[in-house]
This record gives structure tokens, sequence and C-alpha cells, in this order.
């Protein structure tokens, strides 16, 4: 189904409406993106002093009473968890999810809270577009519904004992491996001589979401790398083609499929990480946090997991490239990233005694970035962040340069946006691509 | 011609070098049992992904229900009923669940779904198996269960690849059943057989297709008219003299197109006369051998069955 074919068609009046709603939230997004560029733009230029940042500040937050130059920053990541989120309704839109509707209304709330509470003017651009959207979408209302194929997928999922049996086993390994950690930790520092229960707490809970992120690692992609191959292998896929199933719902409802039984197991799993709270040292901020960062890992991984799925014959390759392009991006990247970095800011920092204050600049942001693209860096330098500093969200980093300072976030926040536009990203590219190889 | 409700016209596919299709036209009247015919690699499968949208022709065109397959797609898969030759398995999910979800894919909406599926169950005689396994199910069960999921959003034209392929004689003649049925309830029925003896029952055109052609196609009359343009009738008789008197005895009659003699079987002599005439004819023919004071030990009309008919348009061409 070529795009030029698609345009030739009569749509159904309702397919049409679909159509016409996800052009708008995906107009909305390149909105965000464009706002996000042009205040990043105005920062620089306003960090060469041509113009002031409180000028910058009044007219796109303006309510704000922190720091003009981190203003500018909210302002940014605001855009871009707004370009984000208006992917992920737009997918869900176009999947005919039940769930689209009430995130869009959300989504528009927010942001007039944003404009009212905080002054920031550029949620007009998402308040516009969503409202308009809702606007469209309100004609039929009827289009939206549980998906088909994310309830087979689940039926099958959840019968009989497998189901069962596998968090069972899931939870005694988990289980298992904390009382390990438990007695192997606290014989270390009997014999050490210090015993302070906070960092018993405190270590049982990373050993568990650490291990959870693992299995995240290794579970998302198996999950989805066979969902479109293996319909193709199993030649149900052809049945599928046939019926009126839209391609978005289809790679909608395989992912949510797999995510759902994902959150399933994270879910259960709190229970455990809760037993943090009895030794004390874990707040229930650093909890949530974990689990954010571990459900927005899952639905990344997952939709790498699918893209790969859409785009390769066999379910084998499929799960081959998805694991290397992951473990890479997981593991190696980083690694080699921030040995380059460490290396960069040796040469800045010591050998040639004191950089200048724009470099120094520089790699703070870049280290931040870096921070951002990994789970397990993102995750354990929000918490060193929120426990050091009491930072959950923005902070001004005082420059070693020439101690001025400079406006930072805490990772997860960068973190979050970035896998999700991903992800948002990927689907997009998946559904490009399914749509593609189905007629040869 | 009545209302095609498929047609197509010079359909290709070809498959980098090869040609599966070359140059078809189909044309299957609306309200019909349409069996296409051929060889295995015939190009029959590819002909029907061409039909359902799975596949996209090379060039040529095709319409269904008056909606093209390459701009339509969309239109055209409202209006068909799909089955494959190999039944999609999915492991893990109940009878009424199959049911369900294809009903759900074709955007029926859940309040009709239970109704729809007790009488699409009913219809194919399944309603004892609904909470069953799907994989439980026997091979003709499954073909059944298959064609119920078809039915799922009403279409007008059912497109059946091989559907009683691999069934043992019940199950073949319970879907062939089926088929009757859904005919009298209006559906359009094309479906791709090699097995002649369910096209000769049930069909009421037939198209021959060979090497990506369509051979011959027509209503059934039509096609026996057409492929039979002879009677042919056997004499036999006891000896090699009575055989030169039967062929002296029909020379002259009037609509005889030829006379041969045939190979002895088990020590009887036969003559063939190929005869263009009717019935009085036959009669006369009859008359007139008996006239002539030869022994006769039979006179029979061949019938010449489906198989045969399909023999002689595909020979010659296959080598």
């Amino acid at each position: 189904m070529t795009t030029n074919a698609q345009a030739l068609e009569m749509l159904s009046p309702r397919e049409r409406l679909l159509e016409q709603a996800g052009s708008i939230l995906q107009r909305g997004a390149i909105a965000n993106a464009i706002v996000a560029g042009v205040a990043l733009l105005l920062g620089l230029i306003a960090g060469l002093r041509i113009i002031p940042f409180s000028l910058l500040q009044n007219v796109l937050l303006i309510r704000y009473g922190g720091a003009a130059d981190s203003a500018l920053a909210i302002v940014i990541l605001m855009a871009l968890l707004d370009l984000s989120l208006l992917l992920v309704v737009m997918v869900g839109v176009l999947a005919r999810e039940i769930w689209a509707l009430p995130a869009l209304l959300l989504l528009t709330l927010v942001n007039i809270a944003g404009l009212i509470g905080l002054g920031f003017t550029p949620a007009l651009v998402t308040i516009i577009f969503a409202g308009w959207a809702l606007i469209a979408l309100r004609a039929d209302t009827q289009a939206f519904r549980v998906n088909p194929v994310m309830m087979k997928e689940l039926r099958g999922r959840m019968r009989g004992v497998r189901a069962f049996a596998v968090m069972t086993v899931y939870l005694g390994l988990m289980s298992g491996f904390t009382t390990l950690l438990y007695l192997v930790y606290s014989s270390f520092t009997r014999s050490s001589g210090s015993a302070a229960a906070g960092e018993i707490g405190r270590v049982l809970f990373l050993g568990v979401v650490g291990i959870e992120l693992l299995l995240i690692v290794f579970i998302a992609p198996a999950f989805t790398a066979g969902a479109i191959t293996g319909e193709r292998e199993r030649q149900t896929y052809d049945l599928l083609q046939t019926t009126l199933l839209a391609t978005p719902s289809f790679v909608t409802g395989k992912l949510e499929s797999a995510l759902g039984y994902i959150l399933l197991l994270l879910l259960s799993g709190i229970p455990l990480e809760s037993i943090a709270f009895l030794f004390g040292g874990v707040s229930e901020l650093e909890l949530l946090l974990s689990f954010i960062i571990l459900l927005v890992t899952a639905i990344a991984l997952g939709t790498v997991g699918i893209y790969f799925s859409a785009a390769m014959p066999r379910t084998l390759m499929a799960s081959v490239r998805a694991y290397s392009v992951i473990l890479g991006a997981m593991f190696v990247v980083p690694v080699v990233l921030s040995a380059i970095l460490n290396i960069v800011n040796d040469l800045l920092f010591s050998k040639l005694g004191g950089a200048s204050p724009l470099l120094e600049t520089i790699v703070r942001y870049l280290d931040l970035l870096l921070t951002s693209v990994n789970p397990i860096a993102a995750g354990l330098s929000a918490q060193d962040l929120l426990i050091n500093q009491r930072v959950l969200g923005f902070w001004a980093y005082t420059l070693h340069s020439n101690g001025s300072t400079i406006p930072l976030v805490s990772p997860w926040v960068t973190f979050t946006i970035i896998y999700l536009t991903i992800s948002a990203v990927l689907i997009v590219l998946t559904i490009r691509s399914t749509r593609q190889t189905s007629v040869e | 011609m009545a209302d095609l409700i498929i047609e197509t016209k010079d359909l290709v596919k070809k498959f980098g070098k090869t040609t599966a299709v070359n140059g078809l036209s189909l044309e299957v009247p609306a309200g019909s049992i349409y069996g296409f015919v051929g060889p295995n690699g015939a190009g029959k499968t590819t002909t029907m992904r061409m039909l359902t949208t799975l596949t996209r022709p090379t060039s040529g065109q095709a319409w269904i229900a008056g909606h093209s397959v390459t701009t339509e797609p969309r239109a055209v898969r409202r209006a068909i009923g799909y089955m494959p030759d190999e039944f999609g398995v999915y492991d893990d999910m109940r009878v009424w669940e199959y049911l369900d979800f294809f009903a759900a894919c074709y955007d029926i909406p859940e309040s009709e779904r239970r109704r729809l599926i007790e009488d699409l169950l009913e219809l194919v005689d399944l309603t004892h198996r609904r909470d069953d396994m799907v994989d439980k199910l026997s091979r003709g069960m499954k073909q059944r269960l298959s064609l119920a999921r078809t039915l799922a959003h009403d279409p007008s034209v059912l497109i059946l690849d091989e559907p009683a392929s691999g069934l043992d004689p019940r199950a073949r003649v319970e879907i062939r059943e089926l088929l009757v049925e859904l005919s009298r309830m209006g559906k359009t029925i094309f479906f791709s057989t090699h097995i002649l003896a369910d096209v000769s029952e049930i069909c009421t055109h037939i198209g021959i297709v060979e090497a990506g052609q369509m051979i011959a196609q027509g209503s059934m009359e039509a096609m026996r008219a057409q492929l039979q343009p002879h009677r042919e009738i056997t004499v036999t008789v006891r000896d090699q003299e009575s055989v030169a008197a039967v062929k002296e005895a029909v020379a002259g009659a009037p609509d005889v197109v030829g006379v041969s003699e045939l190979e002895p079987k088990s020590g009887r002599y036969r003559v063939r006369i190929d005869f263009s005439g009717d019935d009085n004819g036959v009669a006369d023919l009859n008359a007139r051998i008996t006239r002539a004071n030869i022994a006769i030990l039979g006179f029979a009309e061949e019938t010449k069955d489906l198989e045969a008919m399909f023999m002689r348009v595909t020979k010659g061409i296959v080598s």
C-alpha cells in the first residue's frame, strides 16, 4: 500500500477523521520541535550577551520565580516533553486506542495548567493542536475501542499455568537474590564494624532495581521481536491483512500486550523493593523514580524489538538485530563515550589548568546528555542528586572556572524525554515499514 | 454477460524473472460458484493473492464489486472474505475467541459480536465446540471454522484457496454442502481446486488456468458444449466381420462425423462413432445397425467427465 494508492482511495468517514486528527497532532509535535529549537537558539544568543535572559523569561515563562537562564532550560525541556507526548498520543489516535482520547484531554489540561500556573506561553502551541484534534475527534468517539490484537495476545499469554508459573519463578528468584544480598551485605558490615541500616536498605533497593532493569533489557525485545515476524511465520499475517485491521492498531496492540505483561512483572516487584523501607535510607520518591525509569526503558526497548520485527523477514534475524542494537546502546556506547569524556575532562581541568567557562559548560551539557541515554547512568545520577543535593528537577550548577552558575536538570527528565521520543518515532517507522513490506 | 463481481484484465505478476501470472482475464458473475481449476504452479494462488490485495499486480487491472484492488484496497477488503490454503493457527485460542478476534478486526462492535459468533458457529455446525481450543479441532473442523471467519463481516464474495485440500471424504462433502448453502444465501464463491469432482458437483462456472493464462472459462453448460462438440457412441460386437458390417451400416447415416475401430477389449470388438446429431439421430443409428442384422453386445453413449475435458484442454500446453 503506497501512500499514493492510499491518497487515491475512498476512505470511510471514520478512517478519514482519524487520519486528519493524526496529522493535526503530528503538526503539533513539529511545532513543538520548532519552539524548542528556537528557544535553544535564543538561549545561545542570550549566552553571548546579545539579548538578556530576563527578556526571554518574561516572554516564555512569565510566572517562574527562579533564575532566568534555568527558566529557558525549563521551556526547552517542556516543549520537548510536549513533542514526545503528542507523538505518543498521535500513535494512540491512529491505532484507535481507548486511552487516546483521555490522554489527549489530559495533555491539553496539563498544558492549560502550565500556561496559567507558570505562564508557560509555548503551551499555547500544544493547547491549540491538541484542542483542534479533540474537536475533530468529538464527531466520532465510538471509533475508540479496546485493541483487538492486544486482547487476543493477552488472552493467549495469560491462559493456563504458564503466566502464573513465570511470575512465581520470577518473584522466587528475586526474593532469593534479595535475601542473598542481605546476608552477604550484613555479614560484610558486621565484620567491618559499621552497620548503618540505611545503607543496607539502599543496597537492597539498588540490587532489586538493577536486576529488574537487566530483566527488562532481555525480556522486552524478546517479547516484541517475534511480534510481526511470528505472524508471518505462522502464516496468519495474510489473514490479518485482508481484514480491516489498520496497521497502527496491529503494531500498537502487539506492543501493548508485551508491555502489559512487563508492567505486571514490575508491579509485582514493588513489594520486594519496598523491603528497603524497613531499613530506611530509601524514600518513596526514589521508588517512583525507579519505576518511571524502568517503565520508560521497557517501552523503548519493546519498540526497538518491534521495529526490527517489522523490518526483518525472520524472528531470529529480528532478535539478533534488536539485541545487538540494545546491548550496544546500553553498554558499549556509554562506556566508550564516557571514556572519551573523561579524557577530555582531564585535559581541560587538570593538564591545561582551568578551562574557559564556555568549554566547561559544553562538557557539562554533554555529560548530561550522555547520562541521559543510559537508564543505569540516568537512574544512579538522579538518585545521587536526590540524596546529596535534594534535587528532583532543575538545579543550578556552579562552574569551577569562573564561579557563575548554569541550569542543569536531573538526568531522569532528559532520559524520559529522549526515550519516549525515540519510542514514538520508532513506532511511526514500524508502521511505515509494515505497510511497505506487506505488499511485495 | 451478467453482472461481474470479480473481473480482471490482462493481469500479470512477475517475481524476478519468472512470470507467475501472464495476462490473465477473469470474469466471475455475481452469485455464481466459480471453480478456478489448474495444475499446481499454474498461478492460481498468485491470482488470488492479487485479488485479495496481498500482492500488487506487475501490470493489468482487477476489480472486485467495482473496486480496483490496486487503488481501493480497503473497499475490496470490505467486500471479500478470504481463506488461504494454509489454516492460520493461533495456538492458545478458543473457537469463540478466534471468531471474536476477527470480528473485532472487522470493526464489529462488541455488543453485536456475541450473537454473530453464535450464528456463525451454528451455520458451520461447530456450536458444540465453542469453548474448545482451536488447535484441538480436526482439519475439517478447522476448515469450517476458517470459513465462518471469512463470513464475519458479511462479505459479498468469498475467495477460497483450496478449501477442500487435505480433507477426508466426509469433511470434503461437508465443506461442499456448506458452499452450496452459502451460495443460496447470495454469496459469490470463487474457489481454486484441483479436485475436479468438486467442480462438476457444485460449480455453476469454471475457469481453467495453465501457465498463468486462462485457457477456457464460462458456465458449466457452455463449457461442456464447447469442449465436447461430438457425442461418442461405442458399439460392441463379437467379431471382426461385425466391425466391418457396423462401419458399413452407419457410413451413410446423417450427422456421422467419423467412425473408427477401437482396440479389442477382453475378446470383444468395439467401434466408436463420432456423432453430432440429436437423440432421434441416435435412435436412428441404433435402428440402422439392428436392420443390418449384426449381433450387437452393446450400444452406449460415452458421457465425457470433467477430467477428460480438463485433460483435453490442458494437453499440449504443458510440454
